[in-house]
């Protein structure tokens, strides 16, 4: 393979010493190198390692569909993207929707439901949940992405996703949270039921939400690399963690209100071991992924 | 410290007079021990007994319990490292040991044990050293693991007193000696006794060295020829003597009889289990009859023996002239009375110990008192069997020949006397009692006068010692002898009975003492040479006492009191001697049995038949240790070696006798005489001399009681073994007899069997006739059956034969049906070739016709042949040219095909390749075209993308436009009306319906309602304009007009027919669907239903405007 004698001979005892990660940038730079670039491949690469920084925009919009697999057409699908981004926030500001003063992720939804045709006619209409959800992740999107543009279309289409791709799968996510987490930890699930802390635990925070505000940009992008690439399960797993992490906390606490409550304001400062971990644990119950869809 | 005052004045009280406070302050103090746990009041008690040896103290010291024990041996411990209450110190250790309290094992750790081998090692006091000696051989069975420690300390202490025996140092009184000496031997066996092979090597390397040497000849040695060899030292190992197992499974009393079994000196040894060899038996006997004698401080049951003081001469006059006796006395019937006699003046110690006690020997009693009694025994010896059983006449027999030599015609009174005086004592003990002291004393003092005391003398001073010692228990032990006197009388009539019953196995146990005979004869031989002269003196001087004594007791008294009038002290060894002088043989065993068990003379009697064994035993070591006695005491000058032990009890003996005689004669003059008459020396050093010793006799006593102590434990584990073993051996004799009356079953079944077998033996001939019979009748019949087998044997081959014939004939007929039908076959052929050759024949003749006519017709041919062959060769050969020339011309043609054919092949091939690189090209082509329109695609998605934000936009914008529009639509209307009031109501009202439709429908919808119903915008725009001339202002203008009466809410249904109308019309307006067609085109109009509720909501402000307006 061509691939492999480019590579650092070194490369295989990276991992062993516990270096991860510093080959995935160069093998990466392979495949972005290539042509019409292999969307199938990009996924498995980007469920396997973790992404480098300075590749994610891009990979994201690959992945999302924002930039179309040929080179050649970037530049111009680009633009197209970028007109229309002009075009939409126009039409906002004509309207007089959106103003100068109006905060970023506000106006972004306003293009989403502009563009998805579901614009309220007086600015006051009640936000409805779904609203909030695009509020949430756009927020989060925001910290991630500077590019406006990117930004916007990188929240529409991850927001497209959930709500095309993981429609079916979406809701499944609870109960299979409660079979890891019984295989994980049966104790703390049966406290939990004890409790009825199961049914009120924060779902719509882990799973509709995809954690955004839950957990630190800098961490969750490291989750939605893995849902971006076509896995919401991560997701579990990342909540079965927090958990298991927070066990003893958890244990302490008796009544289902306080869980909730603690869960969805967990302390920042494990974050990045928690989703470390949940990778690990994902990757040990789903396998490492070869080649999946 | 008020407390310890208090204490003080309880411990002081503890000796008061009244019997009640005493009791009181002593409960007081076991409650306060009880209580306090402190060594306070412990270290008090010690402190008060040492200074004062109160009783009470000391009963409540001996008796401390476990959280004390500590105290008491600390305590104890300090006073026996300080050298003033040292002694005091170790007599209470003594007592406290003594007593073998629950914590004794402690002692082996306690720091005691160790200040004592010190204080044995390095005190110069022999009192001291006496006393711990004896404690610690007192001290050593009950720790026996201890040893290990401590051995070579105990072994260094014997071998320093030892020495001290003999170097004697400092001032010590040779008195003193004696005693240290006992205990010193005493440790000797103690030690020998339990770890033979330690002290063995110690005695081994201590006593090889030169300067020990004196010490060992002069010392060990003598103790040395009192111990029998060790079995240890044959068995054991000097670690396996250590070992705690060999010595966790013998209590104390058991080492104290282990160490007793290995010695051979009377007064230490015991004899159990029948392990003692006979010789040395025989040659104990006289020795230990002396002994006892001589030692009558052991205990009654000795002093029992003391009895046989009696006729020593006698014995030995009958010893010398047994051999001739018994066809004198006796005529025996059987072999065995023959044997006995002998036997019988063997172990009596009538006859043994007269020698040394003389005066109240029964052989001197006058014959003509003995003579009723000599009369009825001597017809039953002449008779030889009187009293029924032979072995229970044997008895008095053999008594009678001993003293029968000496004086013939008492030859048979000597045997009665048993019997008789025992009636008499029983009668009057106390009289008996005061009138033989005198009896006794007179005799010793006989040989005191002479200035020199008879050894025999010894045990009444001994005894006098102890009485004084101890008067307490003496008295009770008089006290219980005279009970048992009593008892004896009382069931006397019984008594006979089982003297017999005793007697049988007594004898028995003598058989085998055979042999013992000539050694007692020749010591008691040598004995006599020794000293005839005493014996004979006393004899003779006392002879006429004696009979008195016996048989008229109540001249005595006078008798007694005349010559000894302060017989008071001697009283008790009088009283003994006096009770066992007449029959030696019976008592001394029935006594001893009684007294040792405490049981009543019916069960004596029960004991002795039940258990033979054991009295055999006693009867054996009595008459042991009283041939031993005599042995010892004739041959006491020249004996190799005395016991320590003998030597002290010597030494008493002489004491009491020179305290009796300076007693008896100062006692009378005055009590006031000058003590310096005594000694000669001053009075307090003398007293303090006594003193001494009268301590180290009591701790002497004391050892012996708790060695008596160690016994009677023994002694009541032995008994129980006993009555086990009585208990089987009943069990034995039952199922004896069980299995006697099973052999009788046996017997009976037998003789049944018999029976059964005779009858048996009987059906078997029937049988057997039955039998042969049968044989017989099998035989014949096996005859016929063989004859009838030969018969059908040929019957069967003559079956074969006929078959064997029909077979042939059958294959003769095969034969010929076979040639027949051959010979048809054959027929028939010929017939066939006959008929063919017939129409063969016919076929020639026709056949040679045509040929006839064939050969004519060819004959014809031939002729016309030869007229045509000229013309035919030219043109074939013309042909053959041609032939030639056109293969040829064939033949380039071919090849020129063929080349052409090459040709067209390689342009095939060119072709194909050509087209391969097309087919390449082509997919190349198609995928660089597939991959253009992906891209195509995508930037055409991004495009489109765009363009449908674009359309989102424009109908963002729309509906923006639409709603301003509306806005400004309803405000110009509102103007309107308001100027058209006055105006035809009709007319203005309903326009304003028609308009408010549209205003309101723009208004209120979303972007979705305006879109969905344009038809009903569009009249909305025109309406407002001069409505007369649009379509939809007429259409809407008639429909009012037609429907202006009609419901509201109808509306919407002319509404909606409206827009169809419209839409069936779409050219009539063109003006008017100027903004529609986008709207018309959209691809999903939405539904009609927001709609409708719009216009029912406007339908509602209508009305209300109706009302208003």
């Amino acid at each position: 393979m061509t691939e492999d004698s480019q590579r650092n001979f070194r490369s295989v005892y990276y991992e062993k010493v516990g270096f991860r990660g510093v080959e995935e940038k160069k093998s990466l730079e392979i495949l972005l190198k290539d042509d019409r670039l292999d969307i199938e491949k990009l996924c498995t690469f980007s469920q396997r390692f973790p992404l480098p920084s300075m590749y994610r925009a891009l990979v994201w919009k690959v992945l999302l569909g924002i930039l179309p697999p040929h080179h050649e057409s970037h530049a111009q699908v680009m633009l197209y993207r970028k007109e229309q981004y002009c075009d939409v926030l126009h039409a906002l500001k004509v309207v007089r929707c959106v103003t100068e003063a109006t905060p970023q992720v506000e106006v972004y939804l306003h293009m989403y439901q502009l563009e998805s045709g579901k614009l309220p006619r007086s600015p006051s209409f009640p936000l409805e949940p779904e609203d909030e959800v695009f509020l949430a992740i756009a927020k989060a999107v925001e910290e991630m992405v500077e590019d406006s543009v990117d930004c916007y279309w990188i929240i529409r289409c991850f927001v497209n996703q959930l709500n095309n791709k993981y429609r079916e799968s979406l809701p499944q996510l609870p109960k299979a949270f409660e079979q890891y987490l019984n295989l994980e930890d049966s104790r703390l699930l049966s406290h939990l039921k004890t409790c009825s802390a199961l049914s009120k635990l924060p779902y719509d925070l882990w799973f509709k939400r995809c954690f955004a505000g839950c957990l630190p940009e800098s961490s969750l992008q490291r989750v939605w690399d893995k849902v971006v690439s076509g896995s919401c399960k991560i997701l579990v797993f990342v909540a079965v963690e927090i958990l298991l992490t927070f066990k003893i906390k958890v244990m302490a606490l008796n009544s289902a209100e306080k869980i909730t409550k603690f869960l969805e304001n967990i302390p920042q400062d494990s974050s990045d071991a928690i989703v470390s971990k949940a990778i690990d644990l994902w990757h040990k119950h789903c396998g490492t992924p070869v080649h999946s869809a | 410290m008020a407390q310890q005052a208090n204490i003080g004045e309880l411990v002081s009280m503890l000796d008061s007079p009244v019997l009640s406070v005493r009791d009181d302050v002593t409960a007081v103090f076991k409650e306060n021990l009880n209580s306090d746990r402190g060594p306070m009041l412990v270290n008090t008690l010690v402190d008060y007994y040492l200074e004062t040896s109160s009783q009470p103290v000391l009963h409540i010291l001996t008796t401390l319990q476990e959280p004390h024990d500590k105290h008491l041996l600390d305590k104890m411990n300090d006073c026996v490292g300080r050298a003033a209450s040292r002694l005091p110190a170790l007599s209470l250790l003594g007592h406290v040991i003594r007593l073998q309290p629950p914590w004794k094992h402690k002692l082996s750790q306690a720091p005691l044990l160790p200040s004592l081998l010190k204080c044995l090692k390095v005190d110069t006091d022999v009192i001291v050293l006496t006393t711990g000696v004896l404690v610690l051989i007192t001290m050593l069975p009950m720790i026996p693991q201890s040893g290990k420690q401590h051995l070579h300390d105990f072994f260094d202490i014997f071998g320093r007193l030892s020495s001290w025996c003999l170097k004697k140092p400092g001032h010590v009184t040779e008195i003193y000696l004696v005693h240290l000496h006992a205990s010193v031997y005493a440790l000797f066996h103690r030690l020998y006794g339990m770890y033979p092979c330690n002290f063995v090597s110690f005695l081994r390397s201590h006593y090889s060295m030169k300067e020990n040497l004196d010490t060992f000849e002069e010392v060990v040695r003598p103790m040395m020829e009192h111990v029998r060899i060790h079995p240890e030292l044959v068995t054991g190992s000097k670690d396996h003597e250590l070992d705690p197992r060999r010595w966790k499974r013998l209590e104390t009393h058991d080492v104290v009889i282990e160490c007793a079994k290995i010695s051979l000196d009377p007064t230490e040894a015991s004899y159990e289990d029948g392990d003692s060899v006979s010789p040395q038996v025989s040659a104990h006997f006289p020795h230990r009859a002396a002994d006892v004698a001589a030692s009558p401080y052991v205990d009654t049951q000795n002093s029992c023996g003391s009895a046989t003081s009696t006729p020593y001469s006698s014995s030995r006059l009958t010893l010398l002239n047994t051999p001739g006796q018994p066809p004198q006395t006796l005529s025996p019937p059987s072999t065995r009375l023959l044997a006995e006699p002998p036997q019988a003046t063997l172990w009596s110690p009538s006859m043994v110990c007269g020698m040394t006690t003389p005066p109240t020997s029964p052989g001197n009693v006058p014959p003509d008192l003995s003579h009723p009694y000599s009369k009825v025994f001597g017809t039953t010896g002449g008779k030889g069997t009187p009293l029924g059983t032979p072995a229970t006449s044997p008895p008095p027999a053999p008594l009678c020949h001993p003293d029968d030599y000496v004086h013939p015609s008492v030859l048979q009174a000597t045997a009665t006397p048993p019997r008789k005086e025992e009636r008499t004592d029983s009668a009057r003990p106390c009289l008996h009692r005061q009138h033989h002291l005198p009896n006794d004393r007179g005799l010793e003092e006989l040989p005191g006068s002479k200035g020199s005391v008879t050894l025999s003398d010894l045990p009444g001073f001994l005894g006098d010692l102890a009485s004084e010692e101890d008067s307490v228990e003496k008295d009770k032990e008089e006290a219980a002898i005279s009970k048992e006197l009593s008892e004896i009388t009382t069931a006397d009539a019984e008594l006979l009975v089982p003297r017999g019953g005793f007697d049988s196995p007594f004898y028995r146990d003598s058989l085998p003492g055979c042999p013992r005979k000539t050694h007692s004869a020749a010591s008691v031989a040598h004995g006599t040479s020794v000293n005839p002269e005493p014996l004979n003196s006393s004899l003779d001087k006392l002879g006429p006492d004696a009979p008195k004594q016996a048989f008229t007791p109540i001249d005595l008294p006078c008798g007694g009191t005349s010559e000894s009038p302060a017989g008071n002290r001697e009283r008790q060894a009088s009283l003994e001697t006096n009770i066992l002088t007449p029959s030696p043989c019976k008592i001394p065993p029935q006594r001893g049995v009684g007294l040792g068990s405490g049981q009543p003379p019916p069960y004596e009697h029960l004991f002795e038949v039940a258990l033979p064994k054991t009295a055999h035993h006693f009867v054996g070591k009595k008459t042991k240790e009283l041939l031993k006695k005599a042995k010892g005491n004739a041959e006491e000058d020249h004996a190799p070696s005395t016991s320590p032990v003998e030597i002290l009890d010597r030494l008493i003996q002489q004491g009491a006798d020179a305290h009796s005689k300076e007693l008896n004669r100062l006692s009378l003059p005055s009590k006031s005489v000058d003590w310096t008459h005594f000694g000669g020396s001053p009075p307090s050093d003398e007293i303090r001399t006594l003193r001494n010793q009268l301590l180290l006799l009591h701790n002497q006593l004391l050892y012996e009681r708790f060695k008596r102590q160690q016994h009677a434990l023994r002694n009541r584990r032995l008994l129980r073994r006993v009555t086990r073993a009585a208990a089987l051996e009943e069990h034995n004799a039952a199922m004896k007899d069980q299995l006697k009356l099973q052999e009788k079953d046996i017997q009976t079944w037998k003789v049944s069997l018999q029976k059964e077998q005779a009858r048996n033996s009987q059906l078997q001939e029937q049988r057997d006739a039955m039998v042969t019979q049968l044989h017989s009748q099998i035989r014949q019949l096996q005859h016929d059956r063989e004859e009838f087998y030969n018969q059908s044997q040929e019957l069967q081959t003559k079956l074969e034969d006929c078959r064997n014939m029909i077979a042939e004939l059958r294959l003769e007929l095969k034969k010929a049906n076979s040639k027949v039908c051959h010979t048809e076959l054959l027929l028939s052929q010929v017939s066939q070739k006959l008929s063919n050759s017939e129409s063969v024949q016919q076929q020639m003749e026709f056949l040679n016709r045509q040929l006839l006519v064939l050969g004519e017709v060819n004959e014809l041919y031939l002729e016309q042949l030869q007229n045509k062959h000229s013309d035919t060769t030219e043109e074939v050969e013309m042909m053959k040219a041609a032939y030639r020339k056109e293969l040829e011309k064939n033949r380039s043609h071919v090849l020129q095909q063929n080349q052409r054919l090459d040709t067209s092949q390689k342009r095939i091939l060119e072709l194909e390749s050509h087209l391969a690189k097309k087919d390449h090209l082509l997919l190349e082509q198609k995928k660089y075209l597939e991959d253009v329109k992906l891209q195509a695609r995508g930037q055409l998605q991004a495009a489109e993308s765009r363009y449908e934000a674009q359309k989102r936009i424009s109908q963002v914008f729309e509906l923006e436009i639409l709603d301003l529009y509306g806005r400004l639509e309803k405000d110009s209307l509102l103007k309107k009306l308001e100027e058209e009031n006055a105006e035809a109501a009709e007319a203005a009202e309903e326009r304003l319906a028609c308009c408010k439709d549209g205003c309101s429908d723009s208004v209120t919808g979303r972007w979705e309602t305006t879109t969905g119903e344009p038809a009903t915008s569009i009249p909305t725009t025109v309406g407002s304009l001069p409505s007369s001339k649009s379509f939809l202002g007429r259409k809407a203008r008639e429909l009012f007009r037609n429907k202006s009466e009609s419901q509201c809410d109808e509306d919407s249904v002319t509404i909606s027919s409206l827009s169809e109308t419209l839409k069936t019309e779409p050219g009539q307006d063109p003006g008017a669907e100027g903004k529609a067609p986008p709207s018309l085109d959209r691809p999903h109009p939405s539904p009609p239903t927001p709609d409708s509720v719009g216009q029912l909501h406007i339908m509602d402000y209508n009305e209300t405007h109706h009302e208003h307006s």
